[in-house]
């Protein structure tokens, strides 16, 4: 199954990516927002993180991900569209985003256009 | 309406009140917009010899029509006002992410008018458009201003959408050499801006929205995009050189070239320089790389300093801070230039004026006009912790330092040695010494915005020789190549484009791009047009602010003093003989006063040219 493989150390937090997924969904729309891919920001390192599954209630406890010496929000990292954290939806219909490996194969438009090697196609 | 939204903001503060207007057809065709629309507001709009910090001057804030569509390195916002430094017209290129969450906001433009009673934040989120008070703002840095403002939101994920420009306590205090910061640390000229923007009591905006950009051909813009990307990272200088070092990288090659300025322009750093180049900046710095919106070459570099001085993150030394801050200034340890040029950065100081202020200072001591005991400070050259002390002192107006604070203009006249400001109209010379680049020295001489590289890249010829083979120290065809790096500028500038990916791509590789995007069918020379009109645009409004051919000429030390050493030994600016030849091809007559031919041709002339006068 393809996976798209994600290095954080390499993302310059350009947000090519989100651009390139909404301009493939929508022809000839831009909005980071209607993207299905979005990067986060947090201390020094950039998070492009994939639409994930959609669930109507936000977890009841929170965790913390410790890698090297800065604590990260779980929230942040996570996949997941909840009350809480209510991104991948499309704001004027409510509709739903998924990533669906849009665009010219082999690569997602997404991976297409990130530059920096942090999005990458593999194979498994 | 393609890449535009079409819709600007009006806010004025006096009032404190806002509106929004819609922004004309026939205005995006003639100036496209960023720069040159921001331009022909400012020129139609406010008297060109007004006071800068009088409520009467205007602030312009606007991005470029392909601004936030996705086009490669479409990320330029332009800040457009009269420059409280030097009188002329000025405008600043913000990069990373607020120009394209301005137009995500839902608009292109943001023209803020009059003076706030107290100090404001003008706040456009989600198309809730507030002018908030923001006394606990006042004297915080940039980076304070950002984090603030974000943990003031309710929302913790909204937050990370909104994206901030703001000015220091330099430009608070209306320090003259004060520009805007946006995204908590960057700054791309426009010295002169953040005092305006303090004279009106405007410490930040901030942006956030759900608005789309609509590009008129989808399919082929798409295309279009992913081959640029193709292209620039098959260019070695985009995909290697700026991407792993930033600007930097030129730091070597321009020293070898005799160009990098060395103690304020008295010689070519020619040595020194070795203790600077890349391999010093790695070991200096852990490098981390930052793209601006939709920019694949990501040529911002950021890193940490921790040290007694100063404890934070910021901006890297590109090579404008380690000319400007170090080598001029004869500081060639890294560490202190990264940390003056971060100051910079938190102050809200342009590291040009800032730089060029302090290496006129320091030369003054050297003659032994300025003594330690006046300042408080030991300003002799190569003396990094003393700088680094006299920016901040600058910004906030504290000490003696003040004395210096008003300018390398003002410094050397007052102490009665006006020969020893490095600079045109007012403004500091950008680090390159006009003797041993002519193309670049006539830019100096002539640009609207003050001697700035970023107006006109002659260096991608003269020193990388990316698009034609050019050397820096003849004056053949260097009249021609600086009409053609201005005019290409501004109209990169008009577009939203950043100009450093001319490293990789030529201007021609844009054209299917701009037309995939707006839906329109320009050529290369239509487009070239656009920014001859916006250059000359800008020209008439500094000719009404009264500046003209005596100030289009460099300091006499490079006429006169030929450098030393080195392998441009010998050599001296031939900007003046230059001028007439320049002049010529703009088509202005012999006091640089544009024709009425050249206005007609450029469709200038009816009410642009003449109701004013
Ligand atoms: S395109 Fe690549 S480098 Fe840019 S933000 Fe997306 S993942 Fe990061
Ligand atoms: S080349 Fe550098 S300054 Fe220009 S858009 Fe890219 S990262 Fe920003």
């Amino acid at each position: 199954m393809p996976r798209i493989k994600i290095d954080h150390n390499k993302c310059t937090g350009c947000r090519h990516c989100e651009t390139a997924c909404s301009l493939n969904h929508v022809a000839g729309v831009a909005n980071p927002r209607r993207s299905r891919i979005r990067v986060f920001r947090e201390g020094t390192t950039y998070f492009p993180t994939i639409a994930g599954p959609f669930v109507d209630a936000a977890c009841t406890s929170k965790n913390d991900l410790i890698i090297g010496d800065h604590t990260y929000d779980m929230c942040l990292i996570c996949r997941a569209s909840c009350p809480e954290k209510p991104f991948f939806i499309e704001a004027e219909t409510g509709f739903p985003l998924k990533c669906d490996f849009c665009g010219i194969p082999p690569s997602p438009s997404c991976v297409r256009w990130c530059n920096s090697g942090a999005l990458e196609l593999v194979e498994d | 309406m393609h890449g535009w939204i079409g819709r600007c903001l009006r806010v004025n503060l006096t009032k404190n009140d806002f509106k929004l207007e819609e922004i004309s057809q026939e205005l995006m065709n003639k100036f496209l917009g960023g720069r040159g629309l921001g331009v022909k507001i400012l020129f139609d709009e406010i008297d060109p010899m007004v006071d800068p910090l009088y409520p009467d001057n205007k602030l312009i804030f606007v991005s470029g029509p392909l601004v936030g569509t996705g086009a490669v390195t479409g990320a330029s916002c332009n800040v457009i006002t009269k420059s409280a430094l030097s009188g002329t017209i000025a405008c600043a290129k913000l990069r990373g992410h607020f120009g394209a969450e301005l137009k995500y906001s839902g608009l292109d433009m943001i023209i803020v008018e009059g003076r706030a009673e107290f100090p404001v934040i003008l706040s456009i989120l989600d198309d809730k458009i507030v002018i908030q008070p923001a006394l606990e703002y006042w004297g915080r840095t940039t980076s304070e201003t950002e984090n603030m403002f974000k943990s003031s939101l309710s929302d913790r994920w909204a937050a990370r959408d909104t994206y901030l420009l703001s000015i220091g306590p330099a430009g608070e205090k209306l320090v003259p050499m004060a520009n805007v910061i946006n995204d908590g640390f960057l700054s791309v000229g426009g010295a002169g801006i953040g005092a305006v923007m303090g004279s009106k009591n405007l410490k930040a905006i901030a942006v956030k929205g759900n608005h789309s950009v609509t590009v008129a051909d989808g399919n082929r813009f798409v295309q279009v995009v992913t081959t640029l990307i193709n292209k620039l990272n098959s260019a070695p200088l985009t995909s290697q050189s700026m991407s792993s070092w930033g600007s930097a990288f030129l730091v070597g090659l321009c020293n070898q070239k005799a160009i990098l300025p060395f103690k304020n322009f008295q010689s070519s750093s020619f040595e020194e320089s070795k203790q600077i180049g890349t391999e010093a900046l790695s070991s200096a710095f852990a490098l981390r790389s930052r793209g601006c919106f939709a920019c694949p070459i990501a040529c911002i570099k950021k890193a940490d300093v921790d040290n007694r001085f100063y404890k934070g993150k910021g901006m890297a030394p590109t090579y404008l801070a380690i000319g400007a801050l170090g080598l001029n200034c004869g500081i060639t340890d890294l560490t202190n230039i990264g940390i003056a040029n971060m100051i910079c950065g938190e102050m809200g100081l342009d590291p040009v004026a800032a730089g060029g202020t302090i290496a006129t200072a320091m030369e003054l001591e050297r003659k032994g006009l300025l003594t330690k005991d006046s300042l408080k400070l030991d300003l002799r050259f190569g003396n990094g912790e003393d700088l680094i002390q006299a920016l901040t002192l600058m910004a906030t107006k504290k000490g003696h330092v003040k004395r210096i604070g008003r300018g390398a203009k003002a410094l050397a006249e007052e102490y009665g040695h006006p020969e020893l400001f490095m600079g045109v109209k007012n403004i500091p010379l950008a680090p390159f010494d006009p003797r041993a680049i002519q193309g670049m020295g006539l830019h100096f001489a002539t640009s609207n915005y003050g001697p700035h590289h970023l107006y006109a890249y002659t260096f991608i010829d003269e020193v990388l020789n990316v698009h034609e083979k050019s050397d820096p120290w003849t004056t053949e065809g260097k009249p021609e190549l600086v009409k053609r790096f201005q005019d290409i500028t501004a109209v990169m500038d008009s577009l939203g484009l950043c100009n450093w990916s001319l490293m990789g791509l030529k201007f021609n590789n844009f054209v299917p791009l701009i037309n995939s995007c707006l839906g329109t069918s320009y050529k290369a020379e239509d487009l070239l047009q656009t920014g001859e009109r916006v250059w000359n645009l800008e020209r008439l409004f500094n000719m009404r602010a009264g500046f003209n051919r005596s100030h289009d000429s460099l300091p006499e030390r490079f006429y006169n003093e030929p450098i030393e050493d080195g392998p441009a030994k010998g050599q001296i600016s031939k900007a003046n003989e230059m001028l007439d030849d320049y002049y010529g091809l703009r088509g202005w007559d012999n006091k640089g006063q544009p024709s009425a031919e050249i206005l007609r041709a450029l469709e200038l002339e009816s009410r642009d040219a003449k109701n004013k006068d």
